[in-house]
Order: structure tokens, then C-alpha cells, then sequence
């Protein structure tokens, strides 16, 4: 198996420093965070402009060229609502280092967003979910289906869909945890890939307590399949947790410096 | 329903090293399949064989061996007899007598060595040292420095002087580094990532992941290698994508097979052939097993390994 691929998820407008800097064009905010993701073993690095619906085409083609010039190619995973801005960042997007992901579609008003990756040999990240949150995994996994069908008829590659089963938050849906682990298990029964906003089942908790719930999380999700998340690589018990997780699944080959790595 | 060929595609390489100068420089490395599965891809540059004179001469040789380096009398005269060996493509020198529990030479006493051989040869040129950690930690660090520009490969920098031999081979002197561990796949790894935060570049850095003679507990040697070629290649691993080098004569000359004279193992006939087997078929497995170089004393041993490589290259 090959190594759980983290996704950076602090280039996004919902900080606010980074709105304003991509609303100014202003690269050294975005640079500096891109930068500490990296450092820290983010692989893909999440680019959330919002809405950005005026604007859009020309400051995703602005981010991806800043990013990419920057950082080797890093490889970017494009997330706006805007169908046309992630277009052109993928007509900017230099493949050398990984595929673009297309964050995100749905099983409803958003699986339009299938076809967009399918014609654009990119990667999709396919939310199991549909109108409002799935009430339970015979929904889940019939959205998931829906998805899947729709980018196979489009000539996708199966491993292509990176499934999020949705994460809830505990606070308020603790009995919905454990189905969501056991869905992660059965995306990868399938033998496809899966991913998600990880950190959402902390959503609401004290600063201190968010990184050991998302650590124990991750393990748990780990265990079913789930080959990635989009999360923040600057916790660093999280990243710890994921990289000797690596090394038990034996993704990745055990050195005493592997957590340096 | 027709067989449907399908080759493995890996998005990694292994690392290309160049050891050596001019026209006979070598480059080992550099495949993106797993060895000799030409049927997927590119092999890179084919495995390379070496061949090893010691600063001792011959010690108690067969006799195919004390024929081939027949009237030299120096170490010099021995490594241009080697270089001219059939299918040889670099030598490897080592420095035995420096270990302070046999011979215990001094540093300059090798250096002086080292250095005539140097100009004796224009192949490439690997250098091993005494085994010695202690000794090696001192030697090591002259010899890269004694033959700077030539481009050499030094053996070996071990878990215990990485550090001294790491930094003077690797960043003072600019030559390659070796870096040994014995069938240990995770220290193998872990070697390669402290000579890389030293500042070794990765492409500087050969691994002798160690070997045994075939038969004893050689399971363990094929496991190591393929572990870390699958790691290198499929999970690309880029601390593991160093090309590995393998002494074997020095494993192989050691075993009861390759000493016992006839004399004193008649049912086991010629004390030649077997040693001349016990180092050939290593090296064959070695080289399946993913070793991108190979070292050997026996003028058939090398012949025949070489010719092997050229025919499933």
C-alpha cells in the first residue's frame, strides 16, 4: 500500500489573513503557509478561494502559478464553487508531481463536478451525500455508487474518486462515529480511495482537546482504509499519529527517524 | 480471453551514481524496474563488477588466482593485472592489513598504497577499509582526501562513524559514500536519512546493504534487498533509492567451502571449483536480488558474472 497522502488545509479563505491576501493578490501570506505545510509532510496542498465568483478563473490561474512556481510543482488540490475557476487552474496546472484534485463534488447539485475531473484527467473528491447529510450507510454508499457510475461513464479511473464519507462532529453526533468508520471500511472493501475534512469531528471542542481527538480519529479511520485527509499538517500530534500509522500498515519502511521524514 | 500484457509502471527511479573518471567512468543505478525485469522497462545502467586486490596480496590463494597475478609484486602490479581482467569494470581495494587485529598497518603506510594504485589504474576505483570501526573512522577520512578528483567510492560508513567518514568522503572531498549495514533493512534506511542530514547528497550515497555466502541464511539477504527495492520503487521512497553495492568475495572466501583443501575434504573435491561456485552463485543472487554492483577475486567468477549480466540485460 502506499502512504497516506495528506491534504493542507490552510490556504483558504475561511482564515482570515488568507482572504484578504488573496483578495489583495498579496503572495507572501499564502507562500508562508504553504511553506509550514510542506515542512510539516503535507503531499497535496488544498487552494480555497471561496466563492470567488467574479473573479475566479484568473486568482485560481494566479494561485496555482504562485504555488507551483514556489514549491517544485507541488500538486494542488483546487477548491472553489466556482466550476469555471477550477477549469482554468487546471489549464495552468503542471502535472509533474501529481494529479489535481477537484474539491468537490457531490452525489446531487455538485456532480457536475464528476464530469469536470473526468475531462480533465484530474482526481475528484466524491462526498458520499446528496440533498443534507446521509442518514445512514445504505444512503451513504448509494450516493457513493451514483458517483462512482457517473465517472466510470466518463471514462474515469475508479481510484481516481476519492470518496469522503463526510466526518460529523461528536459533539452533538457521537452515535454517528462509528458509521462513518464503517463506511470508510466499505470504500475500501471496493478498493477505492477515500478522503475528508478529518478534523470536523472536533468541530467545537477546546483547542487543547482537538489534536488528541483527531489523532485517535485518524487511527481509527487509518485502520478501515481511509487513504487520506484533508487536514492541518501543523498538528503535530496528528502527524505524528499518521506517520508511525504508516509505518504499523506498513506503508511506509520503519527508521528510527521516520518521524523527521 | 487473450492474455493482456501488463507491464509494472513505477513513478520512481532508483538513483544514478557515477564512480570514477573519464572514459572509464561507471554509473550504477538509475532502473525503474525491479532487476533484470526487462519485460517492464528501463533497465537503467546494467549492473557493474568489480574486481578486489587487498594492500595484503594473496592470501592463501587457489591456484587459478596465484597464476593470474603470477610476478606482481606490489599492489600496484597486482591492480593493473586486475584492471585488465575480462569483464572487470572498476577495482575494489581493500585495506585488510590496516585492522589493528591482523597486520595493524599505519594509515600512512596504506595511504602511500592507496595512492599507487591510484595512478596505476585508470578504472574506477572502491576503496574498503580495514573493517575496523575505529580505524576506519581515521583511514577513511585520509583516503578520501588522498585521492580527491578521482571520483572514488569509499567502503564504508557504518551506524558508528557515518559521521567522520560521511563528511569527509561526502562534503570535504567529494567523492561517494558507502553506507553499510548488515541485513538490516531499517538501519539501511536510517543510514541513508542521518548521511543525508549531514548533508551527503543523495546522489552521492551507494548502500552495501550487506550480504551472506548462499547457503548461509541467505534468505535474509534476498528479503532485505527486495524490501528495499519495492520500497524505493512502489512506495516511492526516496531514502531507499540509492543504488546498492555488494562485496561478495569477501563473504564468500571466508566459508568452509572455499578454504577446506582437498586434502582435508577429499569427498568435496577441488577446493577451486567450489570457491569459484560458492562466489559465483552469491553474486548471481545478489544481482536478482537487486544489487546494481558486484564485487569479486576470481578471474572466472567475474567472467562469468559479467557474461551473465550482458546476456539478461
Amino acid at each position: 500500500m502506499s502512504k497516506f497522502i495528506v491534504i493542507g488545509e490552510r490556504i483558504s479563505v475561511t482564515a482570515p489573513s488568507i482572504n484578504r491576501a488573496f483578495a489583495e493578490k498579496d503572495p507572501e501570506p499564502i507562500l508562508a503557509r504553504a511553506k509550514q505545510q510542506l515542512e510539516a509532510g503535507a503531499y497535496y496542498l488544498d487552494v480555497n478561494i471561496g466563492p470567488a465568483e467574479s473573479n475566479g478563473e484568473e486568482l485560481m490561474q494566479w494561485a496555482v502559478k504562485l504555488l507551483q512556481g514556489e514549491f517544485d510543482n507541488v500538486p494542488l488540490a483546487l477548491d472553489t464553487a466556482n466550476m469555471k475557476a477550477i477549469e482554468a487552474g487546471i489549464a495552468v496546472y503542471n502535472r509533474a508531481k501529481g494529479k489535481p484534485i477537484v474539491n468537490s463534488a457531490d452525489a446531487s447539485g455538485r456532480i457536475e463536478y464528476v464530469d469536470l475531473a473526468a475531462a480533465n484527467d484530474a482526481i475528484v473528491i466524491a462526498l458520499c451525500n446528496g440533498d443534507g447529510i446521509a442518514k445512514d450507510n445504505d444512503e451513504r454508499m448509494a450516493y457513493c455508487q451514483t458517483l462512482l457510475e457517473r465517472g466510470m461513464e466518463h471514462g474515469m479511473e475508479p481510484t481516481d474518486l476519492w470518496f469522503d464519507p463526510l466526518f460529523l462532529v461528536t459533539k452533538g453526533m457521537q452515535d454517528k462515529q462509528m458509521d462513518i468508520l464503517e463506511c470508510i471500511k466499505m470504500i475500501s472493501d471496493m478498493g477505492l480511495n477515500s478522503t475528508g475534512g478529518l478534523s470536523n469531528n472536533s468541530n467545537g471542542m477546546p483547542k487543547h482537546i482537538r489534536p488528541i481527538m483527531d489523532s485517535a480519529m485518524v487511527a481509527m479511520a487509518m485502520m478501515q482504509g481511509l487513504t487520506s485527509a484533508i487536514v492541518n499538517p501543523n498538528d503535530l500530534r496528528l502527524m505524528e499519529t499518521i506517520k508511525s500509522c504508516d509505518v504499523i500498515k506498513n506503508n511506509t519502511l520503519y527508521a528510527d527517524s521516520y518521524l523527521e521524514l | 480471453m487473450p492474455f493482456n500484457r501488463k507491464p509494472q509502471k513505477f513513478n520512481a527511479s532508483i538513483r544514478e551514481v557515477e564512480i570514477g573518471v573519464g572514459e572509464k567512468a561507471i554509473k550504477i543505478g538509475g532502473e525503474n524496474v525491479f532487476p533484470f525485469y526487462t519485460f517492464d522497462g528501463d533497465l537503467g545502467n546494467t549492473p557493474k563488477v568489480g574486481v578486489e586486490i587487498s594492500d595484503l596480496g594473496l592470501d592463501n590463494p587457489v591456484p587459478g588466482i596465484s597464476a593470474y597475478y603470477e610476478g606482481c609484486t606490489t599492489a600496484a602490479e597486482m591492480a593493473k593485472k586486475a584492471a585488465e581482467m575480462e569483464g572487470a569494470d572498476f577495482l575494489a581495494l581493500s585495506l585488510e592489513g590496516g585492522d589493528p587485529n591482523g597486520a595493524n598497518k599505519s594509515v600512512d603506510e596504506l595511504i602511500a598504497v592507496v595512492k599507487e594504485v591510484a595512478e596505476a589504474v585508470d578504472l574506477p576505483l572502491v576503496v574498503e577499509g580495514s573493517k575496523n570501526v575505529e580505524k576506519d573512522s581515521e583511514l577513511l577520512p585520509k583516503v578520501a582526501e588522498a585521492l580527491q578528483g578521482k571520483n572514488v567510492l569509499i567502503l564504508s560508513a557504518k551506524e558508528e562513524n557515518y559521521k567522520a567518514i560521511g563528511a569527509a568522503a561526502g562534503l570535504a572531498y567529494n567523492q561517494k559514500v558507502g553506507a553499510e549495514s548488515a541485513v538490516d533493512i531499517n538501519l539501511a534506511k536510517q543510514l541513508n536519512v542521518v548521511t543525508t542530514q549531514l548533508g551527503v547528497k543523495p546522489e552521492s550515497i551507494v548502500m552495501n546493504v550487506g550480504t551472506a555466502t548462499a547457503g548461509y541464511g541467505y534468505e535474509y539477504v534476498v528479503s532485505t534487498m527486495d524490501r528495499i527495492k519495492a520500497a524505493a520503487l512502489s512506495q516511492s521512497d526516496a531514502t531507499l533509492q540509492m543504488p546498492i553495492i555488494t562485496p561478495v568475495s569477501a563473504e564468500t572466501w571466508g566459508v568452509k567451502e572455499s578454504i577446506s583443501e582437498e586434502a582435508d575434504a577429499p569427498e568435496w573435491g577441488s577446493r577451486e571449483e567450489r570457491a569459484i561456485a560458492m562466489e559465483i552463485e552469491t553474486a548471481a543472487a545478489d544481482l536478482m536480488a537487486g544489487s546494481n554492483a558486484v564485487i569479486l577475486r576470481h578471474p572466472q567468477s567475474v567472467a562469468t558474472i559479467a557474461k551473465m549480466i550482458k546476456e539478461l540485460a
